[in-house]
This record gives structure tokens, sequence and C-alpha cells, in this order.
């Protein structure tokens, strides 16, 4: 399995020895040795179901494929970069977050309840499912891991919401009274509440 | 006199009697000591095109869009610079090789070193205009030459990646390209595709190859500026 690593914080380096890992399209800035980019489709590579569904859900993921041998560079607007290795695991990650796969990997669209409609971040999420290694990009500094046990639950917002794994169930939580419908809102009308026991990560900056 | 990083974005100079410092103008953060800041005219000195009379030397600068105004600070303390909240890379010249950096990515260098404005098509012949009219880099690109330091601006930091031995040519993003040292050829391909033009393209339909030896610096964005 081809290997990613990091080359300060915001430089993705993967060592392709034959080899196909995926990417969002656009993010390569450098790379040696014999390699291709090619479209992963609209599926982002997991066919005609992934795709069908992305194309209803609004849920854009444009992914390309990059076959060869050699080391390729990746990076997306100076965001900083996580790698994360799933074994038999899924991760729900929001779509614009997601900067490569590598590994036995799949990409669906799940529904995650109304909170979308109202924080403009559509309905739908992408999970990440299998073994493998992800790369996650963080806006405005370095990801944040939260911790979230039954007796701890955690409410984040949306706009800094990167990605979630673990039992956690996710619900919508609105604080919308008469002043925030008047104007004198405290702008945090809308929070994602997390309960259960996983781990949640937000980023430093708000979309 | 030395150029060092204070930190990731601020570059620290101390500036001794008789020794002058280039850096953009505005760029100042703030300065201790007895300095003073004139701005400098490109028509005299040292960035001139050699060979070329000085104002006829600073029209051509203009006409290239390499135009970008400079001041030279002077006297004695230190002077903190800093732009945008970009990144500052400072590359060190031993006078063996040329830097080639877009006057935009400048941020100051030392009086000792020289510095010209290249046609692009002069190293690549029509492709080199080509691929300057095609990436917005512009057809003109600053060349640096001497003994001394040069800091270069960068959005999100750049990595060095070495050109030459067992990667004998390194693929660059237009975009992300800041600049290179050394024996380096630059050439632009285009694989524009069917899939490009119908837009499903990987978005990578145009690199930078960049062949020989030496060094080449990539940031860690796609911005321009």
């Amino acid at each position: 399995m081809a290997q990613l690593r990091m080359q300060g914080h915001r430089v993705l380096v993967a060592d392709l020895a034959n080899e196909t890992i995926r990417a969002i399209t656009g993010s390569m800035v450098a790379y040696d040795g014999a390699v291709a980019f090619k479209n992963a489709g609209m599926g982002g590579g997991d066919g005609f179901k992934a795709a069908f569904k992305r194309k209803m859900t609004g849920e854009s993921i444009s992914l390309m494929e990059v076959t060869g041998s050699g080391t390729v560079y990746f990076a997306v607007d100076a965001q900083d970069i996580t790698i994360l290795e799933l074994t038999n695991d899924a991760l729900h990650v929001e779509a614009s977050q997601l900067l490569a796969l590598v590994g036995q990997l799949r990409t669906d669209v799940k529904f995650t309840g109304l909170r979308g409609a109202t924080s403009g971040q559509g309905l739908f999420t992408t999970t990440v499912t299998g073994t493998g290694t992800i790369a996650l990009l963080s806006a405005g500094g370095p990801i944040i891991a939260l911790e979230v046990a039954p007796q701890y639950p955690l409410v984040v917002d949306p706009d800094a919401f990167v990605a979630f794994h673990g039992q956690l169930n996710q619900t919508f939580v609105t604080d919308v009274t008469w002043r925030s419908a008047v104007g004198g809102g405290n702008g945090e009308a809308f929070s994602l509440r997390f309960d259960g026991q996983g781990i949640v990560y937000i980023q430093p900056e708000e979309r | 006199m030395a150029m060092e990083l204070e930190n990731y974005k601020v570059l620290k100079t101390t500036i001794h009697p008789g020794q002058r410092v280039f850096a953009r103008q505005g760029s100042m953060l703030y300065y201790t000591g007895d300095v003073v800041f004139t701005p400098y005219s490109m028509s005299g000195g040292g960035g001139g095109m050699p060979g070329v009379g000085a104002i006829a030397g600073a029209a051509g600068r203009m006409m290239q869009g390499e135009h970008v105004g400079l001041m030279v600070a002077e006297g004695s303390g230190t002077v903190y610079f800093g732009r945008d909240g970009l990144y500052v890379e400072v590359i060190e010249l031993d006078g063996s090789s040329v830097l080639t950096v877009e006057a935009e990515r400048m941020l100051a260098y030392e009086g000792n070193v020289q510095t010209s404005i290249v046609s692009l098509s002069s190293q690549g012949g029509m492709r080199g205009a080509v691929r300057g009219a095609v990436t917005g880099q512009g057809m003109f690109t600053t060349q640096v030459t001497g003994y001394g330091t040069v800091a270069v601006l960068s959005h999100g930091g750049a990595i060095a990646l070495a050109v030459g031995g067992a990667k004998p040519q390194v693929v660059v993003d237009p975009q992300a390209y800041v600049g290179h040292l050394g024996q380096i050829t630059v050439d632009l391909s285009a694989h524009v595709g069917f899939r490009d033009v119908v837009g499903r393209g990987s978005g990578e339909a145009m690199q930078l190859k960049l062949s020989g030896q030496g060094t080449v610096w990539v940031q860690a964005s796609e911005k321009k500026f």
C-alpha cells in the first residue's frame, strides 16, 4: 500500500511504487517520476450508485486517481493536513476537508439529518469505510481532536466540523430565539451535538 | 549584515553602516536603531538591465509587468519585514548559481546581490512565452545573482525539492511554483485532453517541468499573489 507522509504541516507526500491513490482534484503541487492524473469519475471511483447519490444529494466530491511510480506532493490553500489510519472502520467527513485516500476504502454519501438545511452544509456527509489511510484538511491551523464519552456530550459549530468516527449520535441543535429572529442573535444559533463514544475532529476556522 | 527569520512570517534584518538592503515598499513592520528608508528609483543602480540604458531599463521593467516598488534601507539597526501574513523563506546565494523568482514574491534582498529581469522566452523560446501567458506568471521573471541572502514570500510556506541525481525531472503545478535555483531548464507542458475540455479533467492539465541540477521551491497552496 502506498505510503503517505508529511513534509512540514501543509504538504502531503505520497511515495508510489506502481500504485494508485485518490486525491481531491487539482491538489497536486509537484511530483517526480512517472505519474499520471486522471479524473476518478463522478462517483469518486466508487461506481454508479455513489455517483447517482452524489448527484441527487449535492454532496460533491471531486477526486482524481493518481497512478504510477514516483513521489507526489499535495497541498490545498495552505491548510494543515492530518493523516489518519482506518482499520475496518468508518469515518464521517465533510467532503471539502477530504484530501487523499489510500487503500481499500469506499466513499459513500449518508443522510445526516436536517442540520444541513439551515447550516448550509448540505443534508449529507461523506462516509469513508474500510481499511486504509486518509488525509484530512484543516483550515486555520492544526486539526483538533475532541473525545466524546457517554457522560460528556459535545457541541460543535457546523462550520468548524471536519470529521468524526466512533459510535456517535449526531443531532442538530437550534437556539433560535426572538433575539436572533430580529437580528440580535449571538451568531451561534445552530450547533451540532454528539452523544455516545468517539472522536470528533474540528478545525480552528469557520467555513 | 544578516537576514534571518524572527518567526515563520517575519524577517529580521540587521543593517550596518555602509550596507544597503532592498525591500518591497511598505513591507517594514518595525525597526530599532537609526535606519533611513528611501524609495528606490529603478532607473539607476543594480536593478537595471545589464547593457541597457538606465531609462530604457526602467521603461522595460514597467512594460514587462515585473515592476514592484522597492525601497532601500540604510543606516544602522535592525529592521523587521513582513507582508500579508505570508510565509518567508530565506535563500542563501553563494555566487555560483542563479535564483529565478517572480518579482511579486521578493520580500527583501541584500544590496550586494544583483537582480535582472529575464524574458522567459529567452529561456525556452516561444514555449517560454506561451508558458508565461498561460500560467499567468508574466512573461518575465527576476533573476538574482551574486553572494548574499534573498527573502522570498510564499502562501503557507514553501518546501524545497531537489532536482537532479535520482530525480532528473520534477514537475510542479504552475500556481504552486515559487522559484528555482541552479542549472534548471523550465518547460511548460500541457496535457489538455478531451476530458479537460468537457470539464472532467484531473485539474492538473498545466504542468511546469523542471530538469537539470538544482532546487525548486513549491508552496503549500495554489494561490497566486
